[in-house]
């Protein structure tokens, strides 16, 4: 009965921790213009300065368009036309030593100047492409994903 | 295979590879990364990895294509980063700022000094469109982990209220407190050191 009751407790946390994450929001829109939408869990919505980002929303310009966020731990990104980003995982919590940062760009052009996650534990930065990886040593950089 | 065609075979690939950095079409991968000084100057560094290995950017304007070959670098002109990154360089958003506020020690009573740094980062959040702000609290090594844990929590808060009108719904301000884990001085534990009893504000 007890294990049964840890158990239960156990899936309760872990729903629970799953939910908060992807509530959190990881930063906000600072810049958009033209066609800048996010697609929230399928849907989209324009983008505004001062729309919150959560993980996993995809960041989408059309022609023209551009849009620029920052995130929590003042990392900068800003995209051009006709680009897809993704912030797949975000974790900024210096008291506890939690860091990552992972993105990827669909298509199109992002620019990105390292904020404290880059500073603090630079391994755990990376940008992925459908082609290559782009790890990060505390800089920035401006990258072009083609379709082939 | 005789030399002549290996020879053949390499300025063709070499050829490709110009007219990839010049844009042109007709090759398997135009897709690649540039690094860029930082704003005050310095130059980091980029690794790149893909199936054929690794690629380390170490120079300003050196770039490469995110499918190449490993170790296989060129420099990119301004006039070709302003063509392709132009219009995302310039949909940066301002760069955060980050202000350090004191206090006494003990408590969640700002220095006088900091005290009148306050007006200024009011105005830095009124100025920028759509701010955001994070406040952390710090302590110094005096007194137990876990008190310091909720006095850095207090100066936080406290930092907050005194930052007042701002018109910042409680979405937008994130409130945290480090304790005594993240001295700005590193000394012993039970050392009274008024540069780490702060409090970290980011405008963002």
């Amino acid at each position: 009965m007890l294990k049964h009751l840890c158990m239960g407790m156990a899936i309760a946390v872990g729903t629970m921790g799953g939910a908060l994450a992807d509530d959190t929001i990881i930063g906000f829109v600072k810049t958009a213009d033209g066609e800048a939408n996010l697609v929230v869990a399928g849907k989209i919505v324009k983008a505004q300065p001062g729309t919150p980002v959560q993980r996993k929303d995809v960041l989408k310009t059309g022609k023209p368009g551009s849009l620029g966020i920052t995130l929590k731990d003042n990392t900068l990104l800003s995209i051009g036309p006709d680009t897809e980003l993704v912030i797949e995982e975000f974790l900024y919590a210096p008291a506890k030593g939690d860091f990552k940062l992972g993105a990827n760009v669909r298509k199109g052009s992002l620019n990105y100047v390292s904020g404290m996650v880059a500073k603090l534990k630079p391994d755990v930065v990376n940008v992925r492409t459908p082609t290559g990886t782009i790890g990060v040593r505390g800089t920035h950089f401006v990258v072009a994903v083609t379709e082939d | 295979m005789s030399m002549h065609v290996l020879l053949k075979r390499k300025r063709l690939i070499q050829a490709c590879m110009v007219a990839c950095v010049v844009g042109l079409s007709g090759c398997a991968s135009k897709s690649y990364v540039v690094l860029l000084p930082d704003e005050d100057g310095s130059v980091g560094k980029v690794v790149v990895n893909n199936a054929q290995g690794t690629t380390v950017l170490q120079a300003p304007r050196e770039g490469a294509q995110l499918g190449g070959a490993a170790g296989k670098t060129f420099v990119v002109e301004q006039a070709q980063i302003d063509r392709d990154f132009g219009v995302a360089l310039a949909a940066s958003p301002r760069k955060p700022a980050t202000y350090l506020l004191y206090f006494e020690t003990g408590g969640a009573a700002l220095t006088a000094v900091s005290q009148a740094d306050l007006p200024r980062i009011r105005d830095d959040i009124k100025g920028r469109p759509a701010p955001d702000i994070s406040v952390i609290g710090h302590t110094d090594t005096a007194g137990d982990a876990e008190a310091n844990y909720k006095l850095g929590l207090k100066r936080a808060q406290q930092v907050v209220d005194l930052l007042g009108k701002t018109n910042l719904s409680p979405e937008r301000i994130t409130v945290d407190s480090h304790g005594e884990r993240n001295l700005l001085v590193k000394t012993p534990d039970g050392i009274d050191e008024p540069r780490n009893r702060r409090v970290e504000v980011n405008v963002r």
